[in-house]
């Protein structure tokens, strides 16, 4: 039944029970990701895509199932809609007290968000889904993360300063204190360009 | 293949809380573990050592025979941090760690560390401490969220809820 095959190929000499605690423990992890249309959480997907892309993404070579991405984003209003991505979805709906037009607009600048988003996701060989929640940005995303039991949740920051911070709220710092799981801020990357960008390397 | 080089550092902060090692152990666990021994980053576990001279001052005005003995007991503090992250390392088959000490307020010292190597992604515990703690206390991983110079994860230990 143990047809793990170590990925690089090397024949370990491990005993079957370390074998059979780290195929236990290299279950991927789930992720969430807080999007919204700022540049930043686009940003924030995609340094997680590529950074996580080891801890996240299924190993056809070894038979590992990849783990779960989901992207959640949040409007500040009374509806709530569910759509797992791939087709054959079936969406729930609740009253809308909406008026039409502001309803389609928001529709299509969610429908934009997330062809971007998955835009970023594909080819990464990892379960990809899509939430959208209505109510208050911060609440509602801790709430998710309760709900879906995931591994990490990941945000974008917008960098602000500290009063900046104090005036238009922090939905980073609000779920890093109430958040349930762990949680990964990323930060935009500096103007200045020292910045820590994976193909550039200062050699030693 | 990748060389050692070119593998994104990741820094985990560690201090004596209970927290810290449950986020060393957390990030080990999920980062670090299952992937021996082609690790995905390079690890560097950083203990800040407070200074001895603020710790006493905090404490409220004390006389400077204290010192010596205050700084000994941190000095013996920050050495039983770094066996047990040393040992979790072990326990989790996790070579090629580095392990760094500094002195002086953890939060400047972790922001320092995450430049000097030019990390990519900065691990932290948090105590969970609510608003009024926080705002006496401080908060590093607060701190360290918006200013280290890359991204942060904060890693709470679940408290049981009763």
């Amino acid at each position: 039944m143990e047809t793990y095959v170590d990925a690089i190929g090397v024949d370990t000499e491990a005993t079957t029970t370390t074998e059979t605690t780290a195929k236990q423990n290299k279950k991927k992890l789930k992720v969430m990701v807080a999007m919204d249309e700022s540049k930043n959480s686009f940003y924030a997907l995609e340094w997680a895509v590529e950074h996580l892309r080891d801890v996240i993404s299924a190993e056809p070579e070894t038979d590992q199932a990849g783990g779960l991405l989901t992207l959640v984003h949040v409007h500040p209003t009374y509806l709530q809609y569910i759509y797992p991505s791939g087709g054959t979805a079936s969406a729930m709906y609740a009253i809308d007290s909406v008026p039409e037009s502001m309803k389609k607009a928001r529709e299509e600048s969610t429908t934009k968000l997330f062809t971007r988003s998955l835009e970023i996701c594909r080819g990464k060989l990892v379960k990809t889904e899509t939430m959208i929640l209505e109510g208050d940005p911060k609440e509602m995303i801790c709430q998710a993360v309760e709900q879906t039991h995931v591994d990490l949740l990941v945000v974008g920051s917008r960098g602000l300063g500290m009063i900046k911070r104090a005036f238009l709220g922090s939905v980073s710092d609000y779920c890093a204190q109430h958040a349930k799981c762990p949680i990964l801020i990323v930060r935009p990357p500096r103007e200045t360009s020292t910045s820590s960008s994976t193909k550039e390397h200062k050699s030693k | 293949m990748a060389t050692g080089e070119e593998k994104p550092v990741m820094v985990v902060g560690v201090d004596e809380s209970e927290q810290s090692t449950y986020a060393l152990e957390w990030t080990l666990d999920r980062f670090f573990a299952p992937y021996a021994p082609n690790f995905p980053f390079k690890l560097i576990i950083v203990h800040a050592k407070p200074n001895a001279v603020s710790a006493v001052g905090l404490a409220g005005p004390g006389t400077a025979e204290v010192v010596p003995y205050v700084d000994a007991d941190l000095k013996h503090t920050a050495v039983k941090v770094i066996e047990k992250a040393k040992a979790l390392c072990l326990s989790k088959s996790v070579h090629g760690a580095m392990m760094e000490v500094f002195e002086g307020d953890a939060r400047n010292i972790l922001c320092e560390v995450v430049d000097k190597h030019h990390a990519s992604l900065l691990v932290v515990g948090s105590h969970g401490y609510g608003a009024i703690k926080r705002a006496v206390l401080g908060s590093v991983s607060d701190y360290c969220a918006h200013h280290a110079h890359c991204s942060v994860m904060i890693v709470k230990k679940p408290k049981i809820k009763v």
